[in-house]
C-alpha cells in the first residue's frame, strides 16, 4: 500500500474527557487524570475508573434507539456523528454503496450479557430479552452504524482486544488503497467497565490498585506504575482517498500515511519482553509510509501504566528509532479504552499533528530509570511531520498508524 | 385496560405516546417482532397476562391487543 495517501476530513470523540472532540482533547491537554471512585465496581477487588462523563443516550440518540443499543454502540454512534459533521459528509446524499464501516471492539457488549445473565439464573430462559444477541455482538457496532448511516457497503468490526481501534483504521486504509470504497467511517468503541470483566481484569494482576487517590493511579513509565485503570468511549475518524478530499474541497485534518501489523506468537497476555512484535508493526508502518526509523518526531505510545508493557515498548522504542521522538501515553488522562485505546489515540494524534501540541503524560512524577527514552510531562509545542501511533493487544497482537500532517 | 397498556409501550418500549391509539398497527407504533417478543414478556412479567409472542403478532391493532388482554382476565 506503500504511496497510497490517505486523509483524515473527520474526527469524533466521547471519552472520560469528555462528549467532543473539544472537551477530550482539552482535558487530555490539561494533563488531569479522569478516574475516579466507580459505585458499579463498589463489590470488586478493584473499584476505581475512567467513565464517560454525563452521557446521556435518551437525549443524544433518542429513547427508543437508545433502547436497543448497547453503550458500545451508543458511544460510537455519537462519535460517528460528530465526525461526519466535521467531514462536511451528509449521509442523506452520499452514494452509500461505496462508503464503509470499518471498527474495532474487544468485548461486545459485557454489560447486556451480564443484566440477562442474571435474568436467565433468577426467572429461567423465558424471560431473557430477545435482544439479548442483537445489543451484544460486536459485529454490531458496524451494522447500527451502517443503519444510522445507510453506508452499505463494506461492513465490518475487527478485533485484536487494545489494539482494535488502530487495527480497524489500519484495514480502513487497505479498503481505500483497494478502491473497495470512496469514504470509510473508521476507529473503535469500548463499555466493558462491568462488574465482571473488570474482576477479570483484577484477577489477572492487570489493574491500578491505587484506590486511596485515583487520579494519580494511570501513571505511564512512571517508576510507581502499578497497572492501568479501565476506561470507556469511541473515537472515530472518516478516512477518504487524499486526492478525492481534496477535489471535494474537504478540510483534511491530517493524513494516514503508513499502517503495520504484527503477532508477538509469544504469550497470551504478556508482551514479548523486548518488544519484537511491536517493533515490527513499527517498521512495517514506516515502511508504508515510506518513511525511515529516524523520521519519526512524535510517539502516541500504547503506553498502558502496566510494568511490563511500558518497558517492553520503551526500550522497543529506544532500539528502533534513531530521531529521539518525544514519547506521551495520552492513557494517563483518558485512562486505557481496551479496544477503543487504538483509535482514540489516533483522533488525539491527528490533533497532536494538527496543532503541533505533545499532550503531557499525566503522572509521571517519577520517571522510572530503566526507560531510556523522551517522555513529555508536560504540553510540549513542536512542529511535527511524522508521528505513530502504537497499539498492543492480549493475544500478542499489534498495529501501528503513521500518522503525517495535512 | 387500554390505558395500562399504553403506559407498558410509553415507558417500557419507549414509544411515542402520540402514535398510540386503538386503530394502531404495530406498523404505525414501530413494533418489530423483536419488540413483540419484549411486549409478551412485559404483559407477563408486569401485568400478570399470559399472551404469546405469536398471538400479539395476529392481532391487527392496539385495539386487539387489548381485548385480548381483557379476554384473558389481566389483573389491574
Amino acid at each position: 500500500m506503500a504511496g497510497i495517501d490517505v486523509a483524515v476530513t473527520g474526527i469524533g470523540l466521547v471519552t472520560p474527557g469528555g462528549i467532543g472532540v473539544e472537551p477530550s482533547w482539552a482535558r487530555v491537554r490539561s494533563g488531569h487524570s479522569t478516574a475516579a471512585f466507580d459505585p458499579v465496581l463498589e463489590s470488586n477487588p478493584v473499584r476505581i475508573s475512567c467513565r464517560v462523563p454525563g452521557f446521556d443516550a435518551d437525549v443524544l440518540l433518542g429513547a427508543r434507539r437508545a433502547l436497543r443499543l448497547d453503550p458500545f454502540v451508543r458511544f460510537a454512534l455519537v462519535a460517528a456523528r460528530e465526525a461526519l459533521a466535521d467531514a462536511g459528509l451528509d449521509p442523506h446524499t452520499w452514494d452509500g454503496a461505496r462508503v464503509g464501516v470499518v471498527l474495532g471492539n474487544g468485548d461486545g457488549g459485557p454489560g447486556t450479557v451480564e443484566a440477562q445473565h442474571r435474568v436467565l439464573l433468577h426467572n429461567g430462559p423465558g424471560r431473557v430479552s430477545p435482544l439479548l444477541l442483537p445489543m451484544q455482538l460486536p459485529n454490531m457496532l458496524a451494522g447500527q452504524a451502517a443503519i444510522e448511516f445507510g453506508a452499505t457497503g463494506p461492513n465490518l468490526v475487527v478485533s485484536t482486544a487494545c489494539a482494535s481501534g488502530t487495527t480497524a483504521v489500519g484495514v480502513a486504509r487497505d479498503l481505500l488503497a483497494l478502491d473497495r470504497c470512496d469514504v470509510v467511517l473508521t476507529g473503535g468503541s469500548e463499555s466493558m467497565i462491568t462488574p465482571l470483566a473488570m474482576a477479570g481484569f483484577a484477577q489477572m494482576g492487570a489493574l491500578s490498585r491505587r484506590e486511596d487517590d485515583p487520579t494519580v493511579a494511570s501513571r505511564p513509565f512512571d517508576a510507581d506504575r502499578d497497572g492501568f485503570v479501565a476506561g470507556e468511549g469511541a473515537g472515530i475518524l472518516v478516512l477518504e482517498r487524499l486526492q478525492d478530499a481534496r477535489a471535494r474541497g474537504a478540510t483534511v485534518r491530517g493524513r494516514i500515511v503508513g499502517y503495520g501489523a504484527s503477532a508477538d506468537a509469544h504469550h497470551m497476555t504478556s508482551p514479548h519482553p523486548r518488544g519484537a512484535g511491536i517493533e515490527s508493526a513499527v517498521r512495517a508502518a514506516l515502511a508504508d509510509a515510506g518513511a525511515g526509523v529516524g523520521d519519526v518526531q512524535h510517539v502516541n505510545a500504547h503506553g498502558t501504566s502496566t510494568p511490563l508493557n511500558d518497558l517492553a515498548e520503551a526500550a522497543m522504542l529506544k532500539r528502533t528509532l534513531t530521531g529521539d521522538p518525544l514519547v506521551t501515553s495520552t492513557k494517563g488522562v483518558t485512562g486505557h479504552l481496551l479496544g477503543a485505546a487504538g483509535a482514540v489515540e489516533a483522533v488525539l494524534t491527528v490533533l497532536t499533528v494538527e496543532h503541533g501540541l505533545v499532550p503531557p503524560t499525566a503522572n509521571l512524577t517519577n520517571p522510572d530509570p530503566g526507560i531510556d527514552i523522551k517522555v513529555a510531562d508536560s504540553e510540549t509545542p513542536m512542529p511535527i511531520d511524522l508521528a505513530l501511533s502504537n497499539s498492543c493487544g492480549f493475544g500478542g497482537q499489534n498495529a501501528v498508524l503513521a500518522i503525517a500532517a495535512a | 385496560m387500554f390505558e395500562q397498556f399504553k403506559n407498558l409501550l410509553v415507558h417500557k418500549l419507549k414509544v411515542s405516546p402520540d402514535l398510540i391509539t386503538p386503530e394502531a398497527t404495530r406498523e404505525d407504533i414501530e413494533l418489530d417482532s423483536l419488540a413483540v417478543v419484549e411486549l409478551s414478556l412485559m404483559l407477563e412479567s408486569e401485568l400478570g397476562v399470559t399472551i404469546s409472542d405469536d398471538e400479539l403478532l395476529e392481532a391487527a391493532t392496539v385495539g386487539d391487543m387489548v381485548a385480548l388482554m381483557e379476554e384473558r382476565g389481566a389483573k389491574i
